[in-house]
């Protein structure tokens, strides 16, 4: 018997959610944080979606926002022109880094010493978190507002997308360019997969995966609609893709066939994500909700349940839901 | 016509009292409790790093070896508020969060079993 899929809807925030990030597999878990407009980031269970936190500090939208690896210190990105670093247990704020500009994106290096900043300054900064009193060091080049900017390559090389519509790969001892890409609009998303080097762009209606060490081209799928984000599954078997058509598209990396496609969201999709363990991906949209989707869809993981046909019908004492009631934004 | 899957409730949403990070979770409890914060924090040092870490090491084994020899013994504990007991050591959880005793000498009474919140306890001495 086929099963539908049930999104689990987060609420909470009441401005659209911009930016979302999951932590790595931590042994308490693995953890979600999401950017919103209302200027509260917060902290969720990755594999439930329960509400842990929110971090209180920022006085303006937040456009960025990251975890490190244990999900131990927390990164955000606001309009505010700080960035701030936060402790991801206790929810304390633990550094401001002023900015000259509002700041759009946030990343910490792998052993979480060294955090990376962009923003409408067109700047790429990188900050010494064990030295958070020394001047950052300033990487130039892009002529216009950096909207993503993440570390590649074990932390030795920096991707940054713009929109002056390049994407650019800078070496980090030598703080120069190494490589640009340039494309005829601006790109809308980037994703790196550190395990295969594979960068996932988003750009008008298409979804483009490159090699992100040569920055060469591996493939390009168009989508039926404007995509604002897309994520490639962890075993690189599928990827994810939602945008102005307030849908979620899965499609067969292999095939690149459109195998599913999902309502739920009542406005566009600004970010598409997946778990460490490839098992769900979070969503977040202009209606100020994250949406969880199971990649298995009618598998029992986090808070789904398989229900056997025989199962059905049968006394209970779980109270079950069939149908989860819409939240209206 | 294809089934929806069930859901066992919905995730949980803000406390509109607090920003939430509950100090009793045990990701907190264990993250967040070092009473001896490491110089890192301050000034780096990066020679003191290493002895410092080596002293932590050798304070955390010498600390586990006396919970397991203190198994089975006649264990005083000095608990808040001038309060002496007296147990039968059984075992400690793994965040040393609980003792769990036996035969516990309290003012009203023995209590065959027991577990001793290791946050109320100040102190605790044995024979060795």
């Amino acid at each position: 018997m086929a099963m539908r899929q049930t999104p689990l809807t987060c609420s909470g925030h009441t401005r659209p959610v911009v930016d979302l990030a999951f932590s790595g597999i931590t042994p308490y878990g693995y953890f979600l944080i999401s950017a919103c407009k209302d200027g509260k980031p917060m902290l969720r269970q990755g594999d439930t979606g329960d509400w842990i936190g929110t971090f209180l500090g920022h006085k303006g939208a937040v456009w960025g926002a990251t975890l490190n690896t244990d999900a131990t210190k927390a990164a955000t990105a606001a309009a505010d022109f700080t960035a701030k670093v936060w402790d991801a247990v206790s929810g304390d704020e633990v550094l401001t880094l002023a900015h000259k500009h509002i700041v759009k994106t946030v990343n910490f290096t792998q052993d979480s010493t060294c955090l990376l900043t962009g923003g409408n300054d067109k700047l790429l900064r990188l900050y010494d978190l064990i030295n958070p009193e020394a001047a950052p060091l300033e990487i130039a080049g892009h002529t216009s507002a950096i909207k993503k900017a993440l570390w590649c390559n074990n932390d030795k090389q920096i991707l940054s997308a713009s929109e002056d519509k390049t994407i650019r790969l800078w070496d980090r001892n030598s703080m120069q360019e190494v490589k640009t890409l340039t494309f005829n609009t601006t790109v809308s998303s980037m994703e790196y997969v550190p395990d295969g080097e594979v960068l996932v762009i988003t750009y008008g209606k298409t979804i483009a995966f490159y090699n992100a060490l040569s920055l060469d081209l591996i493939k390009t799928v168009e989508a039926p609609a404007p995509i604002n984000s897309a994520s490639l599954h962890p075993e690189k078997d599928f990827f994810v893709a939602g945008g102005e058509d307030f849908k979620l598209y899965k499609f067969d990396y292999s095939t690149k066939e459109e195998l599913e496609s999902y309502k739920g969201h009542f406005g566009p999709v600004h970010c598409v994500r997946f778990s460490p363990d490839g098992e769900l991906y979070a969503s977040g949209s202009e209606d100020g909700t994250l949406r969880l989707w199971q990649t298995a869809v009618g598998k029992t993981y986090g808070l789904w349940k398989c229900v056997l046909p025989e199962d059905m019908g049968a006394e209970n004492s779980e109270q079950l839901y069939t149908s989860t009631p819409e939240i209206k934004a | 016509m294809a089934t929806p899957v069930s859901v066992l409730r919905l995730p949980k949403g803000p406390d509109p009292n607090c920003r939430g990070f509950d100090p009793n979770s045990p990701r907190f409890i264990a993250l967040c409790r070092t009473s001896i914060v490491t110089s890192a924090a301050s000034e780096t040092d990066a020679e003191q790093l290493p002895k410092e870490q080596h002293a932590r090491s050798v304070l955390r084994e010498s600390f586990l070896r006396c919970l397991l020899s203190m198994t089975n013994k006649k264990v005083r504990f000095h608990l808040h508020e001038r309060v002496k007991v007296e147990a039968t050591f059984g075992a400690s959880d793994i965040d040393v969060l609980n003792f769990q005793v036996s035969d516990l000498h309290t003012p009203i009474g023995v209590q065959k079993e027991a577990l001793i919140r290791c946050q109320d306890v100040i102190s605790f001495t044995f024979e060795a």
